[in-house]
């Protein structure tokens, strides 16, 4: 059996003919650039999601920018992030000119350990971006809230990988001053293309990210800010004013799909399965067991016709961009030790229960 | 009436448009598909630029030629206030301080005698010369490369509306250390959302963008070795521009053509046109004309709109009176070139397309009203 780590092919031949007509409607009015069928998505994401404001941008690296930039977060400030994450995450940081600082992660939750955050509290410290990583909310979030709070920083949400995944019934994104999702190909809701967005119950914030977003513009050839440019395709908007319709049901399959992975694993003892925070629904963009021999069982499952990836292979602050900031391995215990560990499944919603059997199969065999 | 025409182009290659489409769709590669590779490819064999790099878009473009050059705080780039405001913002965005000199009221692009003061003033330390090829015309490069020289800079060609222009043998994309264009669906060649391309000769160039484009990684994904950005071309959309390069050394002999018509039916009226000094050839992203006053500028404008034919004033404010780039610190009467222009200038509608009925209903117009 062939299992790949992710199929988009699958997904896009269950509504071909949805994205076709769609794609086919924004060519026959050139509307490419921004235009009305980005507005339809903005609007209908922001209902659907019950949040006051949504802003189509280039993609979601883009949109963590534009965030740092409408909060004034430049040179000679200080953000706070976790150690695991894409590298977007911290690369925007540096971009917008501020320092950032690394934070360990939890050892169940795998998102940035909330105890140890106000260690790294200091009078340049201005804003948190925490990541809800591979789908799942941030551990004690309500209490990441109160300590930004208590020092008055601001909240930049990184749902990348977690959108309709909640924290004690509600959204993520929902909580922090600013947040930001990537609709990368390859995530829970993804274009086919770059794209990314922007969502704020804050109105001015969201209208500054706008403008930002657009050049600086207020209206055509009035420059506000020094901005830049990042929008959402018209033809990457009206797809995923398709795929939205289907979201919350392939957020049931991946979720049952992990259910599934969960049982048949849970009893092999050389491996974690991810730990569920009570408070929280996971969305399982990525399945990401830690597991012994780690290197071995991925060779193994390659072998058997298997799929998998690291999520993320070295913890950001090791990387050679950051080199400068001379971090090192007991600075991020668990995450430095989690990430010789772990090892994302095949996971998407069309993979089929049959698919899910024999990769727990080999696993086991694997560990025998 | 259309400003630019995108349908009568659609029309013209939809079939295999849709083609090339479903291809990218079945295929399912929407990042970084193989009609990115094949693409470059056709803009280095149009260009003759020996690196074609596809990126999101063309202020990003800049951004990473910046970027490239290792130009952040503490940096000068020499620019021109009479562009879009993408020229000087992506100086601003990584850190740097853009440096203005006025352009020429002839060619509206930048006027390179006025760069040697501009260096001599200037209190922080210039590291590059961004000239800006303006409606589709190439700047002065050789002089402008020889006065980087003296000086040890780096040139970066802002050739957002200029792909395809030429002097003599060579064509844009080979004119500076390292150049840069856009794709917006208006250019001349243009995809169907955001797209841009970096353009350079050197193989060490070319390497550090294609790094800097996928956040600055080395040898794989997951190893990054410098700070970056996510700048990429959408597969979707080289795969259009595969299409649209196929048809457009033509249109860009129609755009001649068009803005041929412009001139001879306008010699006999107080209107001047942008020169284009031999050897020079324009794409004509855009067809501009100069009025003799603001009030008749003003004025034709709004008799072409009650006549249903749209115009455009690029650009009516220079970059260094924008809000946003008030603490440059420049003033009203710094730029008194730009300043004209920009009072004086109006763009008429200019697509390959454009019917020669269409170019006299707005004749008529102008001649009814001048």
């Amino acid at each position: 059996m062939n299992i790949p780590f992710a199929d988009i092919k699958k997904q896009y031949h269950s509504i071909k003919m949805e994205i076709d007509s769609a794609i086919t409607e924004v060519l026959n009015d050139t509307a490419f650039i921004r235009g009305k069928y980005v507005t339809r998505f903005e609007d209908n994401f922001s209902t659907m999601y019950g949040i006051n404001n949504c802003i189509g941008v280039g993609n979601g690296t883009d949109a963590i920018y534009l965030a740092l930039k409408a909060l004034d977060i430049g040179p000679g400030d200080e953000v706070i992030t976790v150690c695991n994450s894409w590298i977007s995450t911290s690369e925007v940081i540096s971009q917008s000119g501020a320092s950032v600082k690394f934070v360990d992660i939890d050892s169940e939750n795998y998102n940035i350990d909330v105890n140890k955050i106000e260690a790294e509290i200091n009078e340049n410290t201005k804003a948190i971006i925490p990541v809800h990583l591979y789908g799942q909310p941030v551990k004690d979030f309500e209490k990441l809230i109160a300590i930004a709070k208590k020092h008055s920083l601001y909240v930049i949400e990184d749902c990348a990988q977690a959108i309709f995944a909640k924290y004690k019934n509600q959204y993520v994104g929902t909580f922090g001053d600013i947040s930001t999702i990537s609709f990368y190909p390859g995530k829970n809701l993804g274009a086919f293309g770059d794209a990314g967005a922007v969502i704020s119950n804050n109105d001015d914030l969201a209208q500054k990210v706008r403008m930002l977003a657009n050049h600086g513009q207020s209206v055509k050839h009035i420059h506000t800010y020094e901005g830049i440019n990042s929008r959402m395709d018209g033809i990457q908007g009206n797809i995923l004013n398709v795929k939205l319709n289907h979201i919350l049901d392939w957020t049931s399959r991946r979720q049952e799909i992990a259910e599934r992975y969960h049982s048949l694993l849970k009893n092999i003892d050389d491996l974690d399965i991810p730990k569920i925070d009570s408070n929280a629904s996971h969305v399982f963009h990525l399945y990401v067991i830690l597991a012994n021999d780690r290197d071995k069982l991925k060779d193994y499952l390659a072998e058997s016709g298997i799929g998998t990836a690291l999520h993320y292979p070295t913890i950001l602050p090791l990387l050679d961009c950051y080199k400068d900031l001379n971090y090192s391995e007991s600075n991020f215990p668990v995450g430095f030790n989690n990430s010789k560990k772990i090892l994302s499944l095949p996971m998407f919603p069309e993979l089929s229960n049959d698919e899910i059997e024999y990769v727990c199969n080999k696993i086991r065999d694997f560990y025998s | 009436m259309d400003f630019i025409d995108l349908k009568a182009q659609q029309k013209k290659i939809r079939a295999s448009l849709d083609i090339r489409i479903k291809k990218v769709l079945d295929n399912g590669f929407y990042v970084g598909g193989e009609e990115v590779g094949l693409f470059e490819k056709e803009l280095s064999l149009f260009s003759g630029a020996k690196h074609s790099i596809g990126c999101s878009n063309g202020t990003d473009a800049l951004m990473l030629a910046l970027m490239a050059l290792d130009i952040g705080p503490g940096d000068g780039v020499i620019t021109v206030p009479f562009t879009y405001i993408a020229t000087l913002e992506s100086i601003a965005a990584v850190g740097a301080t853009p440096v203005l000199v006025d352009v020429y009221d002839s060619t509206f692009n930048m006027n390179p005698d006025a760069i040697d003061r501009a260096i001599d003033e200037s209190e922080i330390n210039i590291k590059a010369i961004m000239p800006v090829d303006l409606f589709g015309l190439p700047a002065r490069y050789r002089v402008i490369n020889n006065i980087a020289k003296k000086y040890n800079l780096k040139v970066i060609g802002d050739a957002a509306q200029s792909f395809g222009a030429s002097k003599g043998q060579k064509k844009v994309g080979t004119f500076s250390d390292i150049t840069t264009t856009s794709f917006f669906p208006a250019k001349p060649l243009g995809c169907y959302g955001d797209g841009g391309a970096v353009f350079t000769d050197s193989d060490n160039y070319a390497k550090i963008l294609r790094s800097l484009a996928v956040h600055g990684k080395g040898s794989d994904k997951y190893d990054n070795v410098r700070v970056g950005m996510n700048s990429r071309l959408d597969t979707l959309q080289a795969a259009i521009l595969l299409e649209k390069i196929s048809i457009f050394k033509d249109e860009i002999i129609m755009r001649k053509k068009v803005a041929d018509l412009y001139r001879e039916k306008m010699k006999h009226l107080p209107i001047k046109f942008q020169t284009i000094p031999k050897d020079y050839q324009s794409v004509y992203a855009q067809f501009s004309v100069i009025f003799n006053d603001e009030r008749t500028r003003n004025n034709i404008q709004n008799k072409l709109k009650e006549n249903n034919i749209p115009s455009v004033v690029y650009y009516p404010i220079s970059g260094h009176l924008q809000s946003g780039y008030q603490y440059l610190n420049y003033k009203k009467g710094d730029f008194p070139v730009s300043e004209d222009l920009g009072s004086r200038i109006l763009s008429l509608p200019m697509h390959p397309y454009l019917e020669e009925e269409d170019i006299d209903k707005v004749l008529r117009v102008i001649n009814n009203n001048i």
